[in-house]
């Protein structure tokens, strides 16, 4: 013991209590970063494997036996019922066209076309929440046979937190939303990538009141 | 003394990395085996197999709901390791309707819509390889028309969606979800022994 107590200085630990300090480190580490990357990681993303067109992503083989683990941990995690490749496929959206996040306090302008598809909804909500009620009194939600068209079939639809003449679609008064566009029978979902996309554009016309 | 105690720490946090790495992996890969939140567990929480469960707006019990405000939606869990399931539904005018059938994993195994069925009609049979084998050899008069889907996964669900484009169809595609049915199929094949 005397021996011990000689060659340590004042005021330092003896190595006894180092060797469960560096473990303590190494397991705080592993565990704490282990859990917390994985919640990241499923939080972040649906997995790989989406096509990006714009502002829009989409998984086409989220739901399917080819999926990457980490969709397969996504889904099983997140618990939805996904959309098969007969039924549909699901485009969202959390920026516009220039990359800036989709916020309430500013107003939208969404032109262009739909690649084809039978039939198609537009609604917004913020992340994580529920899509809004078909039978809210303004209008959350959008779909193909409601909205008004140009000559050539387009649309142009204002999305904004307070009322807008033509296509308005209301989302949600502050902070940020998703826009979920789903085409349903659409030949997109078994889609190689080479026939030639157009997803409708995002554009900001203004923040505030403006 | 400060400087081997300092490698140490570092030494040990590079360990815990490592860990960290290895764990984010397991933990990646291992989830959909363990997951209690998955699509399937939720369906089986609805209640009892082979029936339809109309989903809501807001999350049932089971943690289930519609995914979209158009779309009615109908949820069934089934198990064909004991016979054939037989789904069908007539079609009362409804503008879409689409059918997924899912195993256990949420693996994607069929799926179908109106303009792809027969006259728009839905009328499918899921069965094993075996079952559908002796399905085939069989060809009872009531199947003539169905669609014979093949899974090697007997567990699984079903979902069928119905669209709602606007206010006015919202009695047909109630009545369509409603009238679906999701059961075994009453079938025996004469050469069985």
């Amino acid at each position: 013991m005397l021996t011990l107590r000689h060659s340590y200085p004042e005021g330092q630990s003896k190595p006894v209590f180092r060797v469960p300090f560096l473990i303590a480190i190494a397991l705080a580490i592993a565990f704490g970063g282990g859990i917390w990357s994985t919640l990241v990681a499923l939080d972040a993303t649906i997995g790989f494997g989406a096509i990006r067109l714009g502002a829009w992503e989409a998984f086409p083989e989220a739901q399917t036996a080819k999926a990457d683990p980490y969709a397969k941990s996504h889904r099983a995690n997140a618990g939805k019922l996904l959309y098969a490749s007969a039924e549909g496929l699901v485009f969202t959206a959390a920026v516009d066209e220039t990359g800036a996040r989709l916020t309430g306090n500013c107003s939208y302008r969404l032109t262009g076309h739909t690649p084809p598809a039978r039939f198609w909804t537009l609604f917004a909500a913020a992340p994580g929440a529920a899509p809004p009620s078909a039978q809210s009194d303004l209008p959350r939600a959008l779909n193909s046979r409601m909205v008004l068209r140009d000559g050539d079939g387009g649309f142009d639809i204002v999305m904004s937190a307070t009322a807008k003449p033509g296509n308005w679609l209301a989302v949600p008064e502050a902070g940020p939303f998703r826009l979920t566009l789903t085409l349903f029978d659409t030949p997109t979902a078994g889609s190689s990538g080479l026939i030639d996309l157009s997803m409708p554009r995002i554009e900001r016309t203004g923040c505030g009141n403006a | 003394m400060p400087r081997i105690f300092a490698l140490q720490v570092l030494f040990a946090a590079v360990t815990g990395l490592i860990g960290a790495a290895l764990l984010h992996l397991v933990i990646v890969l291992l989830l959909p085996d363990f997951s209690e939140r998955d699509a399937y567990t939720r369906v089986l929480a609805e209640g009892e197999s082979h029936r339809f469960y109309r989903l809501g707006e807001k999350p049932d019990r089971a943690g289930l709901s519609k995914n979209d405000p158009f779309v009615d939606t109908a949820v069934c869990a089934f198990d064909v390791s004991e016979g054939p399931l037989r789904l069908t539904a007539p079609n009362g005018g409804v503008p879409f309707w689409s059918l997924a059938v899912y195993d256990q994993s949420s693996n994607e195994v069929f799926s179908i819509n109106d303009r792809t069925s027969a006259g728009g009609v839905l009328d499918v049979v899921i069965a094993t390889p075996v079952q559908l084998t002796s399905l085939r050899q069989a060809q009872p008069p009531a199947l003539s028309q169905s669609i014979l889907v093949e899974t090697t996964q007997a567990e699984g669900y079903v979902v069928l969606r119905s669209l709602v484009p606007q206010p006015s169809f919202a009695d047909i595609a109630s009545q369509f979800l409603s009238q679906a049915t999701c059961t075994p199929f009453e079938w025996r094949s004469r050469s069985r022994f």
